[in-house]
């Protein structure tokens, strides 16, 4: 019986290739991996936006409305709807000028509960660091 | 011997990165250890059947089939992701594996190892 | 934390020098190898100087045209096997950049 943390650590901005989707739905994806772990088995994941990776969190995408796609914003909504801690680099929303209120900070239009962590990098490395498994995009 | 979970996102024509994992694996397999290789977004084109082994574009499912028959070596492609771009069971060849997210996630779980390539 | 980062472009990845471990390395792998033979205006790529393991692919070195000798004598060259072996037996976790 063992919990296993994944820490999936973003860097790649939204939209012009998919990585930054992918990194919130195999985080997401943590919510139905038991089915094929043995008893008492789990994945604890972490999220964490770094570096440009931070322009995924801004609020007011409309993607959805645009391209038909659903936007980087609703992904991290849907993430913290499920209870999946999300964080991000104070440092460099720092470095873009951003606030909180620029930024995704709460799914309680749909029910979560959760917000999101804005941390110093420091705080994401010790998540890398304690992490078992690492999966960057 | 121990077991490496690689995860690769990146297209089988256009990129020599998907090259790069298979030849890993490969490498990996021929000293012994156990591989899966999960295959999202552009990657899962590796799974499909038909393709055609021209030399100005990388040619990777001979050696894919060669190492499933190993029996230390499986592939699989992420459902969401082959759906997308019009692949499903019958248009994979014999050995690819196709499943949801956490296939890759519980693999990763019981690997000594993450290789997880992401996108470009 | 053991961590061994590749580097697979001839560019500076910007997140490199927040990467941080008492075990460091650094794999130059596809275009990343011209860090590992190259000097531009005279200087060696800034990579280079990290406080890391330094290893360059030699698959993807003789791709390119690029011989052995040529690498800087700070990286170590190895194959595909030799690879494998890094990751199983140096280090623990891998970041893909």
């Amino acid at each position: 019986m063992a919990i296993k943390k994944f820490a999936f650590i973003v860097e790649k901005l939204p939209y012009k290739s998919e990585t930054s989707r992918l990194a919130l739905t195999h985080a997401i994806a943590s919510q139905t991996v038991e089915i094929y772990l043995e008893d008492g088995d789990n994945v604890e994941p972490v999220i964490a936006f770094i570096g440009d990776g931070v322009l995924n969190m801004l609020k007011g995408q409309k993607a959805l409305d645009i391209y038909g796609v659903t936007s980087l914003e609703m992904h991290i909504k849907n993430a913290l709807l499920l209870d999946l801690r999300v964080l991000v680099c104070k440092e460099d929303l720092d470095r873009y000028g951003l606030t909180e209120d620029d930024i995704v900070m709460d799914a309680e239009e749909i029910g979560g509960e959760l917000t999101t962590e804005v941390v110093p990098y420091e705080k994401i490395h010790q998540e890398m660091e304690s992490a078992d498994h690492l999966m960057f995009f | 011997m121990a077991k490496l979970t690689i995860g690769c996102f990146s297209s089988l024509v256009g990129s020599m990165t998907l090259d790069f994992a298979v030849k890993l694996a490969e490498a990996a397999v021929k000293k012994g250890h156990e591989v899966d290789l999960w295959l999202s977004g552009n990657a899962t084109m590796l799974g499909k059947t038909r393709q055609s082994n021209f030399r100005d574009y990388s040619y990777l499912a001979g050696t894919v089939e060669e190492l499933i028959k190993t029996g230390k070596f499986q592939v699989t492609i992420c459902e969401a992701c082959g759906k997308a771009r019009g692949i499903d069971k019958e248009d994979v060849f014999e050995g690819v594996k196709i499943h949801s997210m956490d296939w890759y996630l519980a693999s990763a779980f019981s690997a000594d190892r993450v290789f997880h390539i992401g996108g470009e | 934390m053991k961590l061994v980062v590749f580097v697979n472009e001839y560019k500076e990845p910007p997140i490199l020098d927040r990467l941080k471990a008492e075990k460091f390395g650094i794999v130059f792998v596809q275009n990343g190898v011209y860090h590992t033979t190259l000097k531009k205006d005279g200087n060696s790529s800034p990579l280079l100087s990290k406080d890391a393991e330094l290893y360059a692919l030699s698959e993807d070195l003789e791709s390119r045209g690029l011989s052995a000798d040529k690498v800087d004598p700070k990286v170590k060259v190895i194959n595909y096997e030799g690879l494998v072996d890094l990751i199983f037996n140096d280090y623990e976790k891998i970041i893909w950049l």
